[in-house]
């Protein structure tokens, strides 16, 4: 994608301009979208993009630009005009490329450069839009959605690293629209992975159009939720949104080596019920938040987060390194080469429990019952943050009752986290896209079913 | 390539293949800095440009992007166009719209050249970082940036069609951590100019530091129902959550709740909502729409009706209607329905009116983009704000929920007042509304 000379003269430009470190980021992105709506093919896009990243670092101050060209003169003007206010003598000197091959830990077989497989794509989605329509006459709309993108990428830097690597996503999502009337409710099921279209010897088209309408119906009849602080038990899979929303973000050295995370300090210490475990792993096989290596180059890996409700590790890239001292995880990730890299989540989860669904629903009165979550957000500052219910039920006296319409929790991560009193055995994983200081990018969380014992419900009652 | 010779050998390449086209063109330069601890913790230079093609042949629509414009990229992006149009459904509606108009937005207005310099900006971000960082309680102001940008966009049609708009924008913003024992607060604000030298560093560092003493020993309210004013920048955001109300692309494709309620009183009769693309103060003027249309002002509601929805060339021939110029897309996407700045009319009361009694005032919401639900109007957001008595606040309020249905709180505004204002990003123009009976959870 950048020829090597070219590489070698960047980066000895960017060490000749006085920078510690400097790094090049090559990208080029292929992607395919199919947008169905009901029993119609509505769009089928594509392109290209491609693009480098020029970082430098100067002690802990980053310097980042990008372009979309590919000469050796235009490479060379960004750096000095980004390094113009920093300019010193030569700190470093560039170490030869050591050109490393990536060895896959996420095969894939049937990838976009190979074949876009539209008529295939096409035939789930339709697929799946009759089966969410054969569930009912009230599944008025539907709205399919396959996308595949292959990113190829090259990382080159003042240390050495000469490396790329290809990343494989696919996503299939159909969102139903039950309709009664003028009152409309939907509902939405899904899945993807770091693979290519292969994942659709998994897919059922039946099961999908089957959960998304399931999902639309039960909110289409759902009544007001209550509100108030109230116990909630929180589904399997996406339900681990509220350990992304409530702690993942807040053990970013993005935020830690800034002190706006309330636990920067907390390192060692219990920040969680003891019953709750939890991890980020970049290494799970074909999972949608896998990486083989991050956007710094470095091999992914498991890391331990919390271990019985103590704070045993941060997510850690090499700025967040350097300003706290903490080692690097593997753990620097963008959205494209228009970002510089940050520490950011991969495949982030509380580990499965012991506890029976059953337990949990009989131990509560009153409360919620969050089947489906939606997404969420936090202020990383104050650990406060917020997730949405997108398919919930009442709990009356240890027993699941009537669905209730659509609710936001709130809390604060450190309360939260405190409040997770049973973890069940059915643990699951979800995918979903984290936007962040890096861009968006793609992350999956999970969980078993969670009991959380005390938190404030937005209902409509 | 050269960029006109790339236009001219795709259109060519387009006609040549027995179809017809558009293409867009997005090009920009900006310059982002973020300081941290009296230091420059970022400083980021870039320089993009993506061309995207829409194609249209035997009725079929296909689109392809590139942000290369060497021969094989662009024989690339022509071929997946075309290949792509050759998967969709029939779309009759769907046509390049015929135009041989030669548009091109006024420079000095909206894009007037920066005299500012790139060291005077460092200082700006450094100093509104450390002057912030300085005020009293203030523990760190971790997000903080200025940026600078400037963008162009071009739209060339094989019917004739030349447009271009260049823009300019200039911001600022900063969010504190204010702290004060065992209480934090994270509260922040932003700044837009189309001028450098109008960002007022001082008011918003201010503006900032105040907001945070202010929210800091927030607490619940008690749970139940409340009148409830959001202030202007979190009025805007709901308001947008939920314009797809007004989109004639969610009407056609069925999934618009007022789709078939034109003519209909959908909200309290106090309320004019209007889209205004000519008004030049606004950051949302727009001289044309994205299929090269002249964009104009459009009554969305008036006194309480639905008068129109915002339609492209596609939804208006679907409606039988006329185009309302309000077309989206962009070089990656489709053609979409999108409006280009709101504004609701001023009402008859003064502020002072609408805050008589007990409400609510709600100064951030959180949850925005998850917590809604603009085809059933349902939403649950995380709150925080202050509880007023008139015009006095009676204590900050934190850690509440807001929920409801937004379509049914069109109909429960008890007054709007005399004054439309801006929200900093400049994007819409509300006047102070109050909704009765919002249901609030503490």
């Amino acid at each position: 994608m950048i020829e090597t000379n070219v590489a070698q003269s960047v980066i000895h430009h960017g060490l000749e301009l006085g920078a510690d470190f400097a790094e090049i980021y090559v990208e080029r992105n292929l992607s395919n979208l199919i947008s169905t709506l009901s029993d119609r093919v509505q769009s089928v896009e594509s392109g290209i993009d491609f693009g480098i990243g020029l970082r430098l670092i100067y002690g802990h101050k980053v310097l980042y630009g990008y372009t979309n060209q590919t000469d050796e003169d235009e490479l060379h003007r960004i750096l000095s005009e980004l390094a113009a206010k920093d300019l010193r003598d030569p700190q470093a000197t560039a170490t030869a490329f050591d050109f490393t091959t990536i060895e896959t830990k996420h095969p894939a077989a049937q990838t976009l450069s190979d074949h876009a497989d539209v008529d295939s794509k096409v035939a789930y989605l339709l697929a799946a839009n009759r089966a969410a329509k054969a569930s009912s006459n009230q599944i008025s709309q539907t709205r399919g959605m396959c996308k595949q993108r292959e990113q190829h990428v090259a990382i080159f830097n003042s240390e050495g690293l000469a490396t790329e690597d290809r990343r494989h996503y696919i996503r299939a999502t159909l969102t139903a629209i039950a309709a009664d009337g003028s009152e409309q409710a939907t509902g939405q099921w899904g899945d993807g992975g770091l693979l290519g279209w292969e994942i659709s010897e998994q897919l059922d088209p039946e099961k999908t159009g089957q959960e998304a309408a399931r999902q639309a119906l039960v909110n289409l009849g759902a009544k007001p939720c209550p509100s108030g602080r109230m116990p909630v038990v929180i589904g399997p899979g996406f339900g681990g949104v509220i350990f992304h929303e409530a702690c993942g973000h807040l053990l970013e050295t993005t935020s830690v080596a800034k002190k706006a995370s309330v636990f920067h300090d907390k390192m060692g210490e219990m920040i969680a019920n003891p019953a709750v475990s939890a991890v980020d792993d970049g290494t799970l096989q074909n999972e949608w938040g896998s990486i083989n290596i991050d956007d710094e180059g470095m091999d992914t890996q498991r890391t331990q987060l919390i271990k019985d409700g103590k704070l045993t590790s941060f997510l850690v890239d090499r700025v967040g390194s350097e300003q706290t001292g903490f080692a690097r995880t593997g753990s620097g990730r963008r959205e494209s080469y228009k970002y510089a890299p940050a520490s950011r989540m991969r495949n982030t989860f509380i580990e499965p429990g012991e506890h029976a669904f059953d337990d949990m629903i009989e131990s509560i009165d009153h409360g919620i019952f969050a089947a489906q979550m939606g997404g969420g957000s936090v202020q990383p500052g104050t650990g406060e943050f917020n997730f949405a219910v997108t398919e919930g039920y009442l709990i009356e006296s240890g027993k699941i009752k009537h669905p209730v319409k659509a609710a936001t929790l709130i809390s604060t991560g450190p309360a939260v986290l405190q409040e997770i009193s049973m973890v069940g055995n059915d643990f699951s994983l979800a995918c979903g896209m984290c936007g962040s200081v890096s861009g968006a990018i793609p992350t999956t969380v999970g969980q078993a079913t969670l009991k959380v014992d005390d938190i404030l419900v937005g209902g409509q009652e | 390539m050269n960029l006109d010779t790339a236009i001219q050998s795709i259109l060519n390449k387009v006609v040549d293949a027995g179809a017809e086209g558009d293409l867009i063109i997005d090009q920009g330069q900006s310059l982002s800095l973020k300081a941290q601890n009296g230091a420059l913790e970022e400083h980021k230079v870039t320089s993009n440009r993506i061309l995207g093609l829409r194609v249209i042949r035997d009725a079929k629509v296909g689109t392809a992007y590139s942000e290369a414009i060497d021969d094989d990229a662009i024989h690339t992006m022509v071929d997946q166009a075309l290949l792509n149009a050759s998967y969709a459904g029939e779309e009759p509606a769907e046509r390049i719209v015929a135009s041989e108009h030669q548009l091109q937005t006024d420079d000095a207005l909206l894009c007037p050249p920066d005299t500012s310099t790139v060291e005077e900006k460092i200082d700006f971000a450094l100093t509104l970082e450390a002057s912030l960082a300085e005020k009293s309680k203030v523990q760190s102001v971790p997000y903080n940036g200025v940026q600078a940008g400037f963008g162009q966009r071009q739209i060339f049609s094989t019917q004739g069609l030349s447009a271009s708009a260049r823009y300019a924008t200039m911001s600022a913003y900063a969010y504190a951590l204010i702290e004060e024992g065992e209480v934090n607060a994270m509260e922040g604000a932003g700044q837009a100019s189309r001028t450098f030298g109008l960002l007022d560093k001082d008011a918003l560092v201010a503006r900032v530091h105040q907001a945070g003493l202010d929210i800091l020993h927030g607490k619940p309210v008690a749970s139940g129902p409340y009148d409830v004013i959001f202030d202007v920048e979190t009025q805007s955001a709901l308001f947008s959550v939920f314009l797809m109300m007004f989109s004639g692309k969610s009407a056609k494709d069925g999934v618009n709740p007022m789709r078939d309620r034109l003519g209909e009183t959908i909200a309290d009769t106090r309320l004019t909502l209007v889209d205004d693309p000519e008004d030049t103060s606004g950051f949302g003027y727009s001289l044309f729409d994205d299929e090269g249309s002249l964009a104009k002002r459009t009554t969305l509601i008036d006194a309480g009706v639905l008068t129109s929805l915002a339609h492209n060339s596609v939804t208006a021939a679907h409606f039988d209607t006329g185009n309302t110029a309000h077309a989206t897309r962009g070089p990656r996407s489709t053609l979409g329905v999108g409006l280009h700045q709101l504004k609701a009319m001023a009402g008859e009361e003064t502020e002072e009116d609408c805050m008589a009694g007990q409400w609510l005032e709600i100064t951030d919401l959180t949850g925005l983009h998850s917590g809604a639900n603009p085809i059933s109007g349902e939403f649950s957001f995380g709150a925080s704000g202050f509880l007023h008595d008139g015009s006095n606040r009676v204590q900050p309020v934190r850690g509440i929920t807001v929920a409801g249905n937004f379509y049914t709180m069109l109909n429960t505004i008890s007054s709007i007042s005399d004054t439309p204002l801006w929200n900093w990003q400049r994007s819409s123009c509300l006047p102070m509304i109050r909704f009765a009976n919002v249901s609030v959870s503490g």
